[in-house]
């Protein structure tokens, strides 16, 4: 418990992880602004959450990679992972807290960005902020474990590459610019299969894809590849030179 | 017994022999100094030790146990490997107060270290600002927040100005002689040979002298001139 604590602490005082929750909340929030009135649609909200979740991606990449962060040029090769695993060299349970750590705390970031965009996005059209519906209730669990879910895949593949440039990279292009898992999806349909894209079936409705997922189908599918992700990283983690 | 005990320690890295058969101790109430040139195996020792690397075969224990297997290693080794050990936007008390609460030391002790080694004043200032030998005073602060029983120090004089090496060889003596354990790395001869107890001279991985300062010195002008006779010809080596 005490490690989970000190790994909370230590994400905490990174200002980067403090960029990384500004991120979540205003880029979806200030895409809806933007966007203004246009006719409703059956994906508004979930769209910009969509985009969003790049900011639980740099925070779950930012938990791993600031380990591995040089000290810079005067101190040769000095790094916090040497300090971290000297105080708790029981590795697995620290990948695990630093998991859970990484995971309530976007779990948190999901909501307040997902209560943020409906405000803003309800307000807009004029629709009441807590007219909720059960499904609008599923969706919102379903973006908000979309985000818990990424982020621990940008902590899981950055404990491989242990650089973070390499998975913000691939993560953010894909959720940002061009998916890539999309466009995949035009070549074989096993890319419906791909973690983002069979995640996304647990909040969107429109995706023009030839193969549907039910949303609990989409997001066991993304579970699946996270805990795989989350497990063989754990053992490399344990086993690997710091 | 507070002991370091290095048995036949041996690391390769694909064909590459990093450390072979290393053997010695590190015993309670002595500076054992753990001299050898750049890339000699000084670091990897130590990181075996502390269990950041991973030997091939042999052991290094620390009161008879891997380190990787001790219940609060932080009151029982202090480790300060190269540099800070801190990322670089984190402020050196924030620094301390993780490592504090992951080790279940108390904060108010992270105050006392700060003030220990001279850099309370630094405290609440980003590590990026903090010049070479501030940086390892914070390294040297986090080793000894769990008050612990052995210091192991990788290059600890690196970076300090002369009041810093004065003040950290008082140190460590009183560390010593209030019965604890120090094994401290350098390749700079001449600031040991004043401190430390027994010498243990590496070279390419190979342990070729290791006794008390003394026995090493024997036959020799001082400290210096034993290292490098033992470095430069293995015949040199008792």
């Amino acid at each position: 418990m005490r490690t989970v604590r000190a790994e909370l602490s230590k994400l905490a005082s990174l200002p980067a992880f403090w960029f990384a929750c500004v991120v979540g909340v205003l880029v979806p929030t200030g895409i809806v602004l933007l966007a203004g009135r246009a006719a409703p649609r059956v994906d508004d909200g979930y769209q910009e959450l969509a985009v969003g979740v790049l900011g639980a991606i740099v925070l779950g990449v930012i938990a791993m990679s600031s380990e591995y962060t040089s000290e810079g040029a005067e101190s040769a090769g000095g790094r916090q992972i040497n300090t971290t695993l000297t105080a708790v060299p029981t590795r697995g349970r620290l990948f695990l807290a630093k998991a859970l750590v990484v995971g309530s705390t976007s779990f948190v970031l999901a909501i307040l960005a997902t209560t943020a965009v409906f405000s803003v996005l309800r307000l807009s059209q004029g629709v009441g902020v807590l007219a909720l519906t059960g499904d609008d209730l599923a969706r919102m669990g379903g973006v908000i474990a979309y985000w818990v879910l990424m982020s621990l895949l940008g902590y899981g593949l950055t404990a491989f590459t242990r650089s973070g440039i390499i998975p913000l990279a691939v993560l953010l292009v894909n959720s940002s610019t061009v998916s890539v898992s999309y466009l995949l999806t035009k070549a074989t349909p096993l890319a419906n299969y791909l973690p983002d894209l069979a995640g996304m079936r647990m909040f969107s409705r429109d995706l023009a894809t030839d193969v549907e997922l039910s949303p609990l189908l989409g997001g066991a599918v993304m579970a699946v590849w996270v805990a795989g992700l989350l497990i063989v990283a754990k053992l490399v983690f344990a086993r690997r030179d710091a | 017994m507070a002991m370091l005990t290095f048995e036949r320690l041996t690391k390769r890295r694909r064909t590459k022999h990093i450390l072979s058969e290393v053997t010695f101790q590190a015993r309670p109430g002595r500076i054992t100094g753990f001299l050898g040139p750049n890339g000699a195996g000084k670091t990897s020792t130590l990181r075996i030790l502390l269990g950041l690397d991973r030997a091939t075969s042999g052991t290094a224990l620390v009161d008879g146990r891997p380190y990787r297997t001790l219940r609060d290693p932080a009151r029982k080794v202090g480790a300060l490997l190269d540099g800070s050990g801190a990322h670089r936007s984190r402020t050196g008390r924030a620094h301390l107060r993780w490592v504090a609460r992951s080790a279940g030391i108390d904060a108010a002790r992270v105050e006392d270290v700060l003030e220990l080694v001279g850099i309370a004043e630094a405290a609440g200032s980003r590590v990026a600002t903090y010049s070479l030998g501030m940086g390892q005073r914070l390294g040297l602060a986090t080793a000894l927040l769990g008050d612990p029983e052995m210091l192991v120090l990788d290059e600890p004089v690196n970076g300090l100005d002369p009041d810093g090496i004065r003040w950290i060889r008082g140190f460590l003596r009183d560390q010593a002689d209030a019965g604890r354990t120090v094994l401290l790395s350098s390749h700079l001869i001449g600031e040991l040979s004043e401190t430390v107890d027994d010498v243990v001279v590496i070279r390419a991985g190979k342990i070729v002298a290791n006794g008390p300062l003394a026995d090493v010195t024997t036959g020799y002008r001082n400290l210096e001139d034993a290292f490098f006779a033992a470095i430069g010809q293995r015949s040199a080596d008792r």
